[in-house]
Order: C-alpha cells, then sequence, then structure tokens
C-alpha cells in the first residue's frame, strides 16, 4: 500500500524543525532514514498530518569521540557508523551493527532513529540499556538528558513527548579490560530476533561485573546484573565457559522472557535461545576481558 | 516533468537539500541524478523513490514488490550505497545520486555481474534480478574482500521466489573471484531522455512542455540525448532516375514528409523549423507522436540532407531522431542512403529493442519507395503514405525474422555450431 498524504516540512535548523513539530500538535512524526517509519505509513498503521525531515540540519549529522563518550548525532546513518574508525572504541555497537536489518537498511536507517523506534526485537536500543547511554532529547524547553534504561516504556513508546526530538545518543567508550557480547537468533538474517542479548563484563580487581540485556523476549529491552552468575561460573583456572554459565542463568532467562510466545516461537522455545544465548555470549565476553581485549575486531 | 539540466553540485563539498514546506497536496520539487541523467521533478511527498523511478521517469527495472522494505526487489544505489527504494520517499532524495539496474550496463555491454548472472542460470523468473544485482553490486564494491561463506548472509536482503539462490551465489562468487578489487563502474550511466510512463505524463511539467513551447514557437533547438542511440541503422536504396530527380523531392520538404510512413507536417515556422505529425501502430500499439523537426543540414551540391526531430506521445513514449539523407550518382541512377539513429524512450522502448529497430528500418525502406515513387511522377504519393499498420510493420519483420532463424538453423544443420552476431 501507499502512504496517505502528508505534508513535508524540511527545516535547515533545529529550532525550525522544533517549532514544526510543535505547530503539528502531536499530528507530526520526525523523518531521518524512515527505514522503520516508511513501513509503518505504507501499511497506514501511522498517518501523521505531516512529517518533519531533519537531514537538513547540519549539527545533527555529527559524530565525534569527546573524552569518554561517542556521541552520534540523530540523523548519522548506521553504515557510516559501522565504517568510521572512531565507533571501533564502542565494541558492542560494533558487534551489533551488522545484525541490524540488512546492508540495504543500514545504508538509510539512524541509530537514533532505531532508539526513537523502540522496537522492542531492534538491537541497538539493547545496546543503549547495556551500556547505559546517554540519550540527548530537544523540545521547545531546551535539551533534557535521559538513561537509556529510563528511555524505553514499552514497545514502541518512549520518554519522547510529541513536540520533542532525540537529537542525539552518548555511548560510553570501552575501557581496558572490558569485554562485550552480541548475538540473537531471527529466522532469517536481518529480521527480528526471537530472543537477543548484549552483554558487557568487566574485572576491576580480578572480581567479574557482568550486565547482561535481553531483547526480543518483552515489550523492551531489559537488563540485569549478572556478576554472581558468572563469578560463580568461573572454574579455578579462570575459565567461565558457556556449558558452566546455563546452570546460574536459567532462573534470570526465565524471568527476562515476558512475552507469551507468537507464530514464530513459543515463550519456552524463547527462554531456551535466551539462555543459550546469555550463556554463549557471556563466556566470549568474559574471555574477551580477562584477555584485555581493548577493541574488537569486526 | 522531466527535465535534462545540470544540478549545481559543488566539487566535493556534500550536497545541502534545500529547506521545503509543503502541505499535504503541494508538489515538492526534487532534483536528482538519475543513471548520471541529471533531472528535476515535482512530486508529491508520500511518492516513494521506487514509484518516481518507474513512474516518473519510465525506469521500471526497478521492481516493486512487498512495498514495505522486505523483499528487496525495489534495491537501487543511494549515493553508491544500495537502499531500497520503497522505504525512501523521493522528495527525501535531493541532490542524491540513484543508480538503478537500467544504468549497470547495456545490452550489448552488459555488467560483469549481468554476465555472470546469466552464465549460471541465476535470473529464473527475473523478478528479483534488479535487486539482486544492485545488491551485490554494493557488496562487491563496498567489501571487496567479503568470503564466500559470507555471502549467504550479505545477500540476504533481497528474497528469491522461485529459491533460485544457488545459482545467484554461485554467479556473484564468480564475479568476486574475477574482480578481486571490487567490480567495474556501472556501464551505462551516460545523459539519455528519461519520461514517464502511460498515464503520468499528463502532470508533466517540462517534459511534454518543452514540445508544446518548442511547438509554438517552432524555433527552439531540438536537444538529443548525449548516449547511445537505442536503434542506429543504415538503409541504402538503389532509385533508376537521376540525382536531380530524387533531389526534386527533397527539396520540397512538404513533398517529402509525405513520404514518411503516417507523418504529416502541421505547420512551418520557416528557417527550416517545422512542427509535425506523425502516427504509429503496431498491434496494439497505437501511438501518435506531435512534436518539432528541424533541417541542419540542406546541401543539394554535396548530397546531404540532416534533420533532427523530436516528438512526444501524450502517453509519454518519446522518440527523437536524427537523420542524414546522402545521395550518390551512379551509372544506373541515384543511390540514397538514409543514416538514421533513433533515440526511443517510455512504453515504445518497452517493445525489446530488436524489434523496435525491425519496424523502424521498414519505415525507412517505406519511405525510401515513396521517395522513389514521388521522383518518379514528380507528385506525391497518392494520398499520405499510410501509418505503419500491423500487418505491415508487423508481419514483415516477424516473416523476415522467421526466415532468418530458418536460415540460421538450416546453416546450423550443415556447419554445426556457429557463432551467432
Amino acid at each position: 500500500m501507499k502512504a496517505a498524504p502528508f505534508a513535508y516540512v524540511r527545516p535547515s535548523r533545529l529550532s525550525d524543525a522544533i517549532a514544526e513539530l510543535a505547530e503539528t500538535r502531536g499530528g507530526g512524526k520526525v523523518i531521518a532514514g524512515g527505514q522503520s517509519l516508511a513501513p509503518v505509513l505504507a501499511m497506514r498503521l501511522a498517518r501523521p498530518d505531516t512529517l518533519i525531515d531533519i537531514n537538513s540540519i547540519e549539527e545533527l549529522g555529527v559524530l565525534t569521540r569527546s573524552g569518554s563518550a561517542l556521541h552520534i548525532g540523530a540523523v548519522v546513518r548506521q553504515r557510516r557508523v559501522e565504517r568510521d574508525p572512531l565507533s571501533g572504541s564502542v565494541p558492542l555497537l560494533r558487534l551489533a551493527l551488522p545484525w541490524v536489518g540488512h546492508r540495504e537498511l543500514r545504508s538509510r536507517g539512524t541509530v537514533c532513529g532505531s532508539l526513537a523506534h523502540a522496537d522492542p526485537a531492534a538491537e541497538l536500543p539493547a545496546v543503549a540499556c547495556c551500556l547505559d547511554a546517554e540519550l540527548t532529547l530537544t523540545g521547545p524547553n531546551g535539551h533534557r538528558r535521559v538513561s537509556a534504561r529510563e528511555f524505553f516504556h514499552g514497545a514502541m513508546t518512549t520518554e519522547l513527548t510529541p513536540d520533542e526530538i532525540l537529537t542525539s545518543v552518548r555511548l560510553p567508550v570501552a575501557a581496558a579490560g572490558e569485554g562485550f557480547g552480541f548475538a540473537e537468533i531471527a529466522r532469517r538474517h536481518g529480521d527480528f530476533a526471537l530472543a537477543g542479548v548484549a552483554v558487557r563484563v568487566r574485572l576491576p580487581a580480578g572480581r567479574p561485573e557482568a550486565t547482561l540485556t535481553a531483547f526480543g523476549v518483552s515489550d523492551r529491552p531489559v537488563t540485569r546484573d549478572v556478576s554472581e552468575q558468572l563469578a560463580a561460573a568461573v572454574t579455578d583456572s579462570g575459565e567461565a565457559p558457556a556449558d558452566r554459565l546455563k546452570g546460574p542463568l536459567s532462573a534470570v532467562a526465565d524471568e527476562l522472557v515476558d512475552t507469551d510466545g507468537d507464530i514464530h516461537a513459543s515463550r519456552d522455545y524463547r527462554r531456551r535461545l535466551l539462555l543459550a544465548l546469555a550463556g554463549r555470549e557471556l563466556s566470549k565476553a568474559y574471555e574477551r576481558a580477562r584477555d584485555g581485549a581493548e577493541e574488537v575486531a569486526t | 516533468m522531466t527535465v535534462n539540466e545540470a544540478v549545481p553540485r559543488g566539487e566535493g563539498a556534500p550536497f545541502t537539500p534545500r529547506p521545503v514546506k509543503a502541505g499535504a497536496d503541494d508538489p515538492v520539487e526534487v532534483r536528482m541524478t538519475v543513471n548520471g541523467t541529471p533531472t528535476a521533478l515535482s512530486l508529491p511527498a508520500r511518492v516513494t523513490l521506487a514509484d518516481a523511478l518507474r513512474d516518473h521517469l519510465g525506469l521500471t527495472g526497478t521492481h516493486v514488490g512487498c512495498e514495505h522494505g522486505v523483499c528487496g526487489m525495489c534495491t537501487v544505489l543511494v549515493d553508491g550505497e544500495a537502499a531500497r527504494a520503497c522505504l525512501l520517499f523521493a522528495v527525501q532524495l535531493d541532490g542524491a545520486d540513484i543508480v538503478t539496474v537500467e544504468g549497470l550496463g547495456r545490452p550489448d555491454a552488459l555488467h560483469p555481474l549481468q554476465e555472470s548472472f546469466g552464465r549460471h542460470h541465476a535470473l529464473q523468473c527475473g523478478f528479483c534480478t534488479p535487486g539482486f544485482l544492485m545488491s551485490s553490486y554494493d557488496l562487491l564494491t563496498n567489501q571487496p574482500d567479503v568470503t564466500e561463506e559470507e555471502l549467504p548472509e550479505e545477500l540476504s536482503g533481497v528474497i528469491c521466489r522461485c529459491t533460485g539462490y544457488r545459482n545467484i551465489l554461485t554467479a556473484v562468487d564468480e564475479t568476486r573471484r574475477a574482480h578481486p578489487g571490487g567490480v567495474p563502474a556501472p556501464g551505462n550511466c551516460g545523459r539519455t531522455a528519461l519520461v514517464g510512463r502511460a498515464g503520468q505524463g499528463t502532470d508533466a511539467t517540462d517534459g511534454p512542455d518543452e514540445t508544446e513551447n518548442a511547438a509554438s514557437s517552432g524555433t527552439q533547438d531540438i536537444v538529443l540525448p548525449g548516449g547511445d542511440p537505442t536503434i542506429a541503422m543504415r538503409i541504402t536504396t538503389a532509385i533508376d532516375l537521376p540525382e536531380d530527380r530524387v533531389w526534386g523531392v527533397l527539396d520540397d520538404i512538404h513533398l517529402l514528409a509525405r513520404c514518411l510512413p503516417g507523418a504529416e507536417l502541421t505547420d512551418d515556422y520557416g528557417h527550416g523549423h517545422y512542427a509535425g505529425r506523425a502516427r504509429v501502430s503496431v498491434g496494439p500499439v497505437k501511438l501518435t507522436f506531435n512534436g518539432v523537426a528541424q533541417i541542419l543540414e540542406h546541401d543539394r551540391a554535396a548530397g546531404r540532407l540532416r534533420a533532427i526531430a523530436q516528438g512526444q506521445d501524450t502517453g509519454g513514449a518519446q522518440t527523437q531522431a536524427d537523420i542524414t539523407l546522402t545521395t550518390e550518382a551512379t551509372e544506373a541512377g541515384t543511390t540514397m542512403h538514409a543514416d538514421a539513429k533513433v533515440y526511443l524512450t517510455g512504453r515504445i522502448a518497452q517493445f525489446g529493442r530488436a524489434l523496435a529497430g525491425d519496424v523502424s528500418r521498414r519505415m525507412f525502406e517505406q519511405f525510401a519507395d515513396a521517395v522513389t515513387e514521388a521522383a518518379a511522377s514528380g507528385r506525391a504519393p497518392s494520398g499520405p503514405v499510410k501509418a505503419p499498420s500491423a500487418l505491415s510493420l508487423v508481419f514483415a519483420p516477424l516473416l523476415d525474422r522467421v526466415k532468418r532463424l530458418l536460415r540460421r538453423g538450416g546453416r546450423r544443420r550443415r556447419g554445426g555450431r556457429e557463432k551467432e552476431h
């Protein structure tokens, strides 16, 4: 189907975009890459009065590293992040990007757009939650900063108010001795995940600290501290094999899956997927952290 | 709606689209370079790039399947990277550089990927082929170091419903091996005329206007596309009359026009500029071209007459022609050569180049016969030469083809395998 008619505005300044959005009184929608929005419009699940195209706003096209964070503007394409050497400083992002849709979608899709769309099965919201990224929302009253873990309210529902634009995201740069893991299971590569995990492991003073974010198993990415479970699986020789992680992690996996299952996967199947993925990726991340891998080769 | 104008683009500096504010029913201006041709369109914001390419520019090689980003049929290159044309609104692409499957290779010089797809039977029904070609072109250009093992995953963005994946992967892998440093650039990105499809020409602003303006003033120069013509031919006719008798016809442009099958002159603006109409009817296709013609060279002493013409059908088919007639005196009378370069776009071009070529050749043969008749009688052929009809134009070329095929078959039986040209 074709999108219903909409008015189209392409301002060149952020303040104009905010003003235009306010003028639509909630009937407007911001478009950057539009790779999630366009299908919704084509199926007429959404019929916004106005599309506000933010691609000509120069300040939103910025990809920089400042100190301990990678700053990604709202119109920075996923494929640009994938290629830019700067993004090597956030290995989890590098691990996750190849899983986002297909190459053809990443050519146009943006990192911030994926966060703002907040699909429960999407990869980048999980990355942002796992790293506890900071999102900048800009509205008529200026900027406000929100932690990713507080940003996602539910399926496609976020902290953004109708007159705000997600203008950038700041992801913490990995420190030496941190390890990451990312994987998902989908029916074909690029499809929405039946279950997926993003993990981060640190070893301050040799004692593991681990964060696990699951996606595709609930209405939003869910994050848990799994340091205890990881510590319990570490052997005397300092290994944490995936098999040993399954036992300690099974209760977490059971608790995290709160979807009822659908035509593609039952609740139980998703639990098993999540457990297998969590064990495998935590084991890998632990190994990477232990070996002091600062950057992950992709 | 399409105008071949230079899009100002700063070298190196990224192009920043202009600010726009348009209501739901307002058309938005968008300038893009499509297969090397700068175009300017005026479209409602909700028109996707896929629809703009197909309906407004007549580039139907970009296929439309699911229209919500799942199947990948509509994959094209946007600024050198594969993207789904159904998930982009054309108005968002002001200043973008688009390459469609039409730009990838030419029928007589296919892109290595196209060659390889053909060789490995990777086309099957052909519907997903444009998507797979553009997706794999992007892959082999931007990631030439991709491994064979990664190919299935990297090409998963396009779906083949006949499940021809094995052959597609083989074809892409072979091209990858043959071009380890990246595949050659698209080979058909020259300046060509782009024009919409039937039914889409009505909201056109520039294409038809150009013709209309020219027709009203009669003095606007005709600009031929810079690329290769759709059809190029040379017809030689022996006329058993002296050269000056033949020129008696060529000098009288009104008489000459009546020798052209289906053509009539409707206006004479002077200075070699004319307006006219040409009707062509081939099977179910009936086209009436209104257009302008211009005599560029009229040199009886040198035996040369050159004219260019441009016409547009109401359905959006467009044709442009560059015709040179030369005569030579021979012992038996006169030899007349007609060299024609014909540029076709829109639905007429969708006939298939070979058949369109056959039809054009037949028209020129009729023309030459009519000139002979006019030169012999000193009068216009009795009544205007009939518009090329289904009977004379389709069956004659088809018969010719059948004959050729039979001959070829005969040769093959006798001489075993023979390379065809």
